[in-house]
């Protein structure tokens, strides 16, 4: 299956080719079937969020998308060409950056070496690059610059990871991705664990992210958020996307009503749905 | 939400890894004393000199239980890896007629390979590290039984004695004094400076962050078992030198003891905290121990008693600092 193959496209804005898409996902864990035939796609320079119950396999999705999980079936193209992500790592080659539900952080190490954790900056010189030195003073350096932008009164970028607030954490994890994304960056409930005010700084560095050209796919239960900031709602409803939505048409009511599947995307008025 | 959450003033935070290695250093000094008041003998260079002599193969082997702890694994495989490759190294020497340098080779290949199997078992086959190296553990105890028919290897070459000899240092000789220093700093270096190093840390705090960042696990772990092998190897060379016979029923006591060791040193049973360092403090305080309490008159059952309290001690620690934290 390739790009051409999809004609079920009939907005005008279809025209521009699709950062990311995958069709006809599906990940079963024994008896439960995380996702269930999902498709999804993703335009470039769109914050497109993703919304649905806990449960609904959000997370799943996005882990198949980020290369953490293999699904089972269904493929995934990346700017038009069937990817298989083994490992995140080939997803992050590809320069796909995730901030991962579940924090992907170790406690115990500093915040500049989780910045860096997997690609640390080596010392200069063959043998360092032998015996694999890592440059602890680059680190920090490099650190410290991309950490500027966030306001998350962090002190020192050699204190461990443990020692900061559940919002501060967030905002590592977040400039991690940030930094080092060069193609999509995949945020799941980053703002879920901030008070207001760095729930804001992260929603300004997203569309900062986006504004730099890049697309992100935010998965948020914060209606507020989501209305704030998506250019497009993915609906996702027992493992399969329900709907695309057009938050500048659609109320926060009736997006509720089509998560929880009250309403069907059939009984919307078609400037309700996006494309 | 007016106050930004600050983060706890810098200068607590930096006082806290100082402490976790002052924490050993302090019950050494102080273990030294007791035995200073105990015994005239106790503060000599001589002393010095045994002390180093009874924890040198501990001491090598508990460089590797860090490096497994550090994973937040265990290695309960360790003394008899050690007592197996002393066979091996003497049997092929002696009964293969094996130049001594090839004989201590296969040992070491083999101790390496026993490691990265337990590495397997662990990694492959999901096998809690406590339960695969209790396998081993009875594996190749038998193994080693079997091979040596229970009999210590004599008779060695000269070669194969080489960590045995002395040299004088100030008068008083050290044998491996020196070989301990150079592995302890190895694997310091290894921990703190490097990448490999680094992740075996973050293996021991975050098992799927490591995952999610792209590093295979799998390779790091079989790495880091196959690592402490060597490293059980080298103990085995340092047996050898030591008692001048390949033997068979070695290692009983070293699990506890490295374990002691890493422990009492400051590394956290639970992984991803500690340091190497601190390990090296721990042999010495065990050392220092035995040693004493030998000086001092005192029944073998009891040091045995008072390694078990110093381990239950030095955990409850751990245990504590954490909760706190
Ligand atoms: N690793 C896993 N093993 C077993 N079940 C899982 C695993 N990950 C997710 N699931 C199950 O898949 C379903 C979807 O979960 P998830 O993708 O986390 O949903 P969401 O992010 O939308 O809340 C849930 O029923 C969850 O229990
Ligand atoms: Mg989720």
């Amino acid at each position: 299956m390739t790009l051409q193959s999809t004609p079920d496209q009939t907005s005008s804005r279809s025209s521009a080719p699709l950062v990311m898409e995958a069709r006809g996902l599906v990940k079963r864990y024994g008896q439960v079937t995380a996702i269930n035939g999902a498709d999804f796609e993703l335009r470039p320079g769109e914050i497109l969020a993703v919304i649905g119950d806990n449960g609904a396999g959000k997370s799943s999705m996005i882990k198949a998308l980020s290369g953490a999980v293999v699904p089972d079936e269904g493929q995934i193209f990346l700017d038009g060409q069937l990817v298989s992500f083994r490992s995140p790592i080939d997803a992050r080659r590809q320069g796909i950056e995730t901030v991962y539900q579940d924090l992907a952080v170790a406690p115990a190490m500093t915040i500049a070496e989780n910045l860096f954790l997997g690609r640390e900056i080596l010392k200069a010189g063959p043998i360092a690059k032998l015996l694999r030195i890592v440059d602890k003073k680059k680190m920090h350096e490099e650190a410290v610059r991309h950490m500027q932008g966030l306001q998350f009164a962090i002190k020192s970028m050699s204190q461990p990871v443990e020692t900061l607030s559940g919002g501060q954490r967030q905002g590592v994890a977040v400039a991690r991705s940030a930094a080092f994304a060069r193609h999509v960056v995949i945020m799941d409930e980053p703002t879920a664990a901030l008070g207001v005010r760095e729930g804001n700084m992260v929603l300004d560095l997203i569309r900062k992210v986006r504004d730099g050209g890049l697309p992100v796919i935010l998965i948020s239960h914060n209606m507020p958020h989501v209305f704030e900031i998506a250019d497009r709602i993915h609906v996702h409803r027992m493992g399969q996307r329900a709907a695309l939505l057009n938050p500048k048409k659609i109320s926060m009511a009736d997006t509720v009503s089509v998560m929880t599947g009250a309403l069907k995307p059939e009984q919307l008025s078609a400037d309700m749905l996006a494309h | 939400m007016t106050q930004p959450a600050t983060a706890p003033p810098a200068a607590k935070r930096s006082a806290l890894p100082s402490l976790s290695t002052l924490g050993p250093l302090i019950a050494l000094l102080l273990a030294c004393i007791f035995f200073a008041t105990q015994s005239d003998r106790f503060l000599t260079a001589t002393t010095l000199s045994l002390v180093l002599k009874q924890i040198s193969f501990v001491a090598v082997i508990a460089i590797g239980q860090t490096l497994v702890i550090l994973t937040s694994g265990i290695d309960l495989s360790c003394g008899v890896i050690m007592a197996l490759g002393s066979v091996v190294m003497t049997k092929f020497a002696v009964e293969l007629g094996m130049p001594p340098l090839l004989a201590i080779l296969c040992g070491l290949i083999i101790t390496t390979a026993i490691g990265a199997l337990n590495g397997v078992l662990i990694t492959r086959l999901r096998l809690p590290p406590f339960i695969a190296t209790l396998g081993m553990y009875g594996i190749i105890f038998a193994a080693t039984q079997i091979y040596s028919n229970a009999q210590t290897v004599t008779n060695l070459p000269p070669a194969l004695n080489f960590l045995g000899q002395t040299f004088n240092i100030l008068g008083t000789p050290f044998t491996f004094g020196a070989v301990l220093m150079l592995l302890f700093g190895l694997a310091w270096f290894f921990l703190t400076q490097t990448a490999p190093g680094r992740h075996v840390y973050a293996v021991g705090n975050n098992p799927e962050a490591v995952r999610l960042s792209g590093i295979p696990t799998t390779r790091l772990l079989i790495s880091v078992y196959a690592v402490a092998g060597l490293l059980y190897g080298i103990a085995a060379l340092i047996l050898v030198g030591r008692v001048g016979a390949g033997d068979p029923n070695a290692g009983q006591t070293e699990n506890l003891e490295s374990i002691t060791a890493v422990v009492l040193g400051g590394t956290s049973l639970f992984g991803g905290r500690g340091n190497v360092l601190g390990t090296f403090l721990g042999a010495l305080i065990v050392g220092v121990f035995r040693v004493g309490l030998t000086l001092s008159g005192v029944n073998s059952v009891y040091q045995i008693l008072i390694t078990g309290v110093l381990i239950i001690l030095a955990v409850a620690t751990d245990q504590f600092s954490r909760r706190k934290a």
